[in-house]
């Protein structure tokens, strides 16, 4: 019998859509292929839900 | 005086907070444990009753003696992209990297040992009652009577993982979800169940603690909340978070926590009822706050960094920057 938590368990959801940015080692950024800066474009951001809340994300162990 | 920050290269969260070291011209090392060794390289010796280390990374060599903070913020685990990772290297490597910085006088955000005692749930809930911050009626149990009994005192009830992480095989999420009115039990057995009584949430509450700094946001629930997600996390409706205040009883809570669990940060989630009360659920103490930023504009990633950018004791600034390894 599993866990009765598990009972409630869902599939996670791993975001499948490619970042238009890409890290730069040199900068210690992530930099868009424009070559802005992508934390200063927080429209984005918000559109690609990077910094949000997740569960289940296999990168993150703290939400 | 030098900012190292562990993370992974994908977290552009960390990335709001070095465009602020950037502007406030604070050296930063950007590194992800996960590349040690190979892309990250340490070393450290300890002679004549002195330690000197350093470590360095895309070409940047930072002396332990010249950091004046270290920001946990996602780190890999040790040499897991390494050309050939074992559990033996992984445990090599977190030793040599944490057991060296651990003797360095930097400031954490959060030290290793806070962090990891922050991250169980139940003693949150402990520390969260001591503080005296409202905790809805829980129970932990592997005992199916318990759970019963629980159920007849407090029939609303939701389940959530106890530790809050997710199994991974196969990848699943367990959502904060609300149990079933006429739930069998008897699975309880098979694992530690939480069990919590459901607030009636008129909203959610994101309150992101920085040093003594408190930055709250609030996302109203819809009024048939009742009926949707009770985890904010799955709730879709794209009701943005707005800046909220803090009580004042509840800021000491929150300050008293921090200050009893050693944390530098913590992202605190509530729920408030019907009648303003902010309930207690779990402090994340390394929870994402660019969502929140990016809905509120609040200003959390610059309060991160100007904690960070703070000198340590007894050093002062210009002493051991970070600079490149080829000069």
């Amino acid at each position: 019998m599993q866990p009765f938590a598990l009972n409630y368990a869902r599939p996670a959801v791993e975001s499948d859509v490619a970042t238009p940015y890409a890290y730069d080692s040199g900068l210690q950024l992530n930099v868009l292929f424009d070559g802005r800066i992508a934390a200063c474009d927080h429209g984005l951001l918000r559109e690609l839900g990077t910094t949000t809340s997740t569960a289940g994300s296999k990168t993150h162990f703290d939400d | 005086m030098t900012v190292l920050i562990l993370t992974c290269e994908e977290d552009v969260t960390a990335d709001m907070v070095v465009v602020h070291l950037n502007t406030a011209g604070v050296p930063v090392v950007r590194l992800d444990p996960a590349d040690l060794p190979g892309g990250v390289a340490l070393s450290g010796e300890y002679v004549h009753g002195s330690f000197r280390g350093h470590l360095s990374s895309a070409g940047r060599l930072v002396s332990v003696d010249g950091l004046r903070s270290v920001w946990v913020r996602r780190p890999g685990r040790p040499a897991t992209r390494t050309a050939e990772p074992s559990a033996w290297l992984t445990e090599e490597s977190s030793q040599a990297l944490y057991g060296m910085l651990r003797g360095s006088r930097a400031r954490w955000m959060n030290h290793p040992d806070a962090a990891q005692r922050a991250r169980h749930k139940p003693w949150q809930l402990h520390l969260a009652q001591r503080c005296g911050l409202p905790v809805p009626a829980t129970l932990i149990t592997t005992f199916p009577q318990a759970a019963r009994a629980f159920a007849e005192r407090y029939p609303d009830l939701v389940v959530k993982s106890v530790s809050g992480t997710h199994p991974q095989d196969p990848p699943r999420a367990v959502p904060t979800s609300r149990v079933a009115p006429d739930a069998d039990f008897a699975a309880v057995a098979s694992g530690p169940t939480l069990l919590q009584r459901r607030i009636a949430k008129r909203a959610d509450i994101r309150l992101t603690a920085v040093g003594d700094r408190l930055l709250a946001a609030r996302r109203a629930a819809a009024p048939d909340a009742a009926g949707g997600p009770v985890d904010v996390r799955f709730d879709t409706s794209g009701t943005p978070w707005r800046p909220c205040e803090v009580p004042p009883r509840l800021a000491a809570g929150v300050r008293g926590f921090l200050r009893e669990a050693e944390l530098a940060y913590g992202a605190f989630d509530f729920v408030e009822d019907a009648d303003g009360t902010w309930w207690f659920l779990e402090c994340n103490q390394s929870g994402q706050f660019g969502f929140v930023e990016v809905d509120t504009g609040q200003p959390i990633a610059r309060t991160i960094a100007e904690w960070l950018a703070r000198p340590a004791a007894g050093q002062e600034a210009g002493v051991g920057e970070a600079r490149s390894a080829a000069s």
